[in-house]
């Protein structure tokens, strides 16, 4: 055991869909204030590992720990830890029917039922830092899909969680908007939050990951301090993939 | 059709050339001197048959006539809000036990939806006039008429419902539970309000129906907007004249309520302009 508990912990992970056997044997931890960043190419798991540790999706076998608790398998329960633990998605899922500012209060108020005039102020100070406090007042489709996720940012920090979970959260952006979303999840970084993060950003995890981990097939070929990865991939797997992306 | 307001025949059609204009041209006239030729078919042929006698037409001058059908079309919006507002109860209810992961359960309301969905409203009608007072329970005409109406539309409501709830993006729901939201809290704070918005134009056209189902209030002796005018028909032995009267006043309501549908959705649609002047 380490000295610290780690603040999300994965144990001989494994997930099947059908015959697909999409996870196999995940072992992973992230300690308070990592940034641990997932690379690998499409389709070998990486959305699929972040998404199981909120239990958005379920897990065929082994278990996952959150500050040293086995995440609960539903109820009010799950919902309670879900609500510790932050989540941008690739497509931001903003709630189209409400203005930004009610898409951050909403479960501050109504989960932690937080006093409402309380969330709000909070709420603009979170959209004021990740750059869109002018914003609040107006509906998601009237935002750029950068604008939209550091809102969808500033909706997951609301809930002041433990960690963050970023799944490819600049793959369904415009090229020029990718830098306004990346630099806020620096800052983040930067503060000290403790991040998981897939992406396709190699630079990204170059500057800010405290650990790389490379997946492919669905299981975890290897992890290691990005200079390290980057520069001397010890899989050839990795070397392959690396070499590809530097090709363009 | 103004080009600053779009509608979905531009996304249908393209904008036509000259030689489509032409045959819209010709197309247009053909038509017009039909529904011309067509109107004075209709009025000749009242003519011809003495519908136009003043004994037809003379008691619409009296004030206890239009006393007569408004007291009836109050009962007929009275029948038809109060059926609407339990078969969308009903629907609610329904389409809730439809999504539910029970096996029993949503087999169960998919069955009486289909149910509902099959048999003709005129069947519900009989039944609670002709089979359910044997139960010994005693109905006014009213509820013999509200209840089978409602019944009879809470299927296609919870359906409409359903459809509304499945077009919503599975990522909503995700974002929502990853904010700590409980399945039903989400379901109640983010995915019906998008749902709800998606069918209010099928909700309303389902409203309609239930309006014109009223219509066999008659049958169980409920005075309404139709019942009242058979009263009447019986005793000026004016037929025409006055079910033609009582067709518009339904074809107005109908009408009422499209708007309504219209203007709601146009209201859905330009709600992000409307919050950006805010």
């Amino acid at each position: 055991m380490s000295a610290q508990t780690p603040v999300i912990e994965m144990r001989h992970v494994e997930k099947y869909y059908g015959d697909l056997h999409v996870l196999k044997d995940i072992n992973l931890s992230v300690t308070k204030g990592e940034v641990v960043v997932i690379i690998g190419p499409s389709g070998s798991g990486k959305s699929t590992l972040c998404r199981t540790i909120n239990r958005l999706e379920t897990i065929g076998s082994g278990e996952i720990l959150i500050d040293g608790e086995k995440i609960p398998e539903e109820g009010k329960k799950l919902a309670q830890l879900r609500s510790q633990i932050g989540m941008v998605f690739q497509s931001f899922n903003l709630f189209p029917h409400r203005t930004i500012l009610d898409n951050v209060t909403l479960a501050p108020v109504d989960v932690l039922k937080r006093n409402k005039k309380e969330a709000q102020q909070e709420a603009l100070e979170l959209l004021k830092r990740v750059g869109v406090g002018d914003q609040a007042n107006k509906v998601p489709a009237q935002l750029s899909g950068g604008q939209q996720q550091r809102a969808a940012i500033a909706r997951a920090l609301a809930m002041h969680p433990k960690a963050m979970l970023f799944d490819e959260p600049t793959s369904a952006l415009d090229p020029e908007m990718i830098g306004e979303v990346l630099n806020v999840m620096t800052e983040l970084a930067a503060e000290g939050m403790t991040m998981l993060v897939v992406t396709h950003e190699m630079n990204f995890a170059r500057r800010v990951a405290s650990r790389v981990i490379f997946m492919e097939d669905g299981a975890i070929l290897e992890e290691g301090a990005p200079e390290e990865f980057f520069e001397h991939p010890k899989t050839q797997r990795a070397q392959a993939f690396l070499q590809s992306i530097r090709e363009h | 059709m103004s080009k600053n307001n779009t509608s979905i025949r531009d996304f249908l059609y393209e904008e036509p050339g000259p030689k489509t204009r032409t045959w819209i041209r010709i197309g247009t006239g053909i038509a017009l001197v039909l529904l011309a030729w067509l109107i004075y078919a209709v009025i000749d042929r009242f003519n011809v048959t003495g519908q136009f006698r003043e004994k037809y037409w003379i008691f619409f001058t009296r004030w206890t006539t239009w006393r007569f059908l408004g007291e009836g079309l109050l009962t007929t919006l009275r029948v038809a809000v109060t059926a609407g507002a339990i078969t969308f109860a009903l629907g609610f209810l329904l389409m809730r036990a439809r999504l539910n992961r029970h096996t029993v359960i949503w087999r169960i309301s998919a069955g009486i939806i289909s149910f509902t969905r099959g048999v003709p409203t005129l069947l519900f009608v009989y039944f609670f006039f002709l089979v359910f007072p044997k139960t010994g329970i005693k109905l006014t005409g009213f509820w013999k008429i509200t209840l089978p109406v409602a019944i009879s539309a809470c299927g296609v409501v919870a359906e409409a419902l359903r459809s509304g709830v499945n077009a919503v993006p599975k990522g909503q729901r995700e974002a929502a539970l990853s904010l700590g939201m409980t399945e039903r809290r989400s379901f109640y704070r983010v995915i019906f309000p998008q749902a709800f918005r998606f069918v209010i134009p099928t909700l309303i056209a389902e409203m309609v129906i239930v309006l014109k189902d009223t219509t066999f209030a008659y049958i169980v002796s409920c005075a309404d907007l139709m019942q009242n005018a058979k009263v009447l028909i019986s005793n000026y032995d004016a037929l025409v004249s006055i079910y033609l009267v009582v067709a518009v006043i339904y074809i107005l309501i109908n009408y009422g309520l499209n708007k309504l549908s219209d203007s709601l959705a146009r209201r859905g649609g330009t709600m992000e302009s409307r919050r950006a002047k805010a």
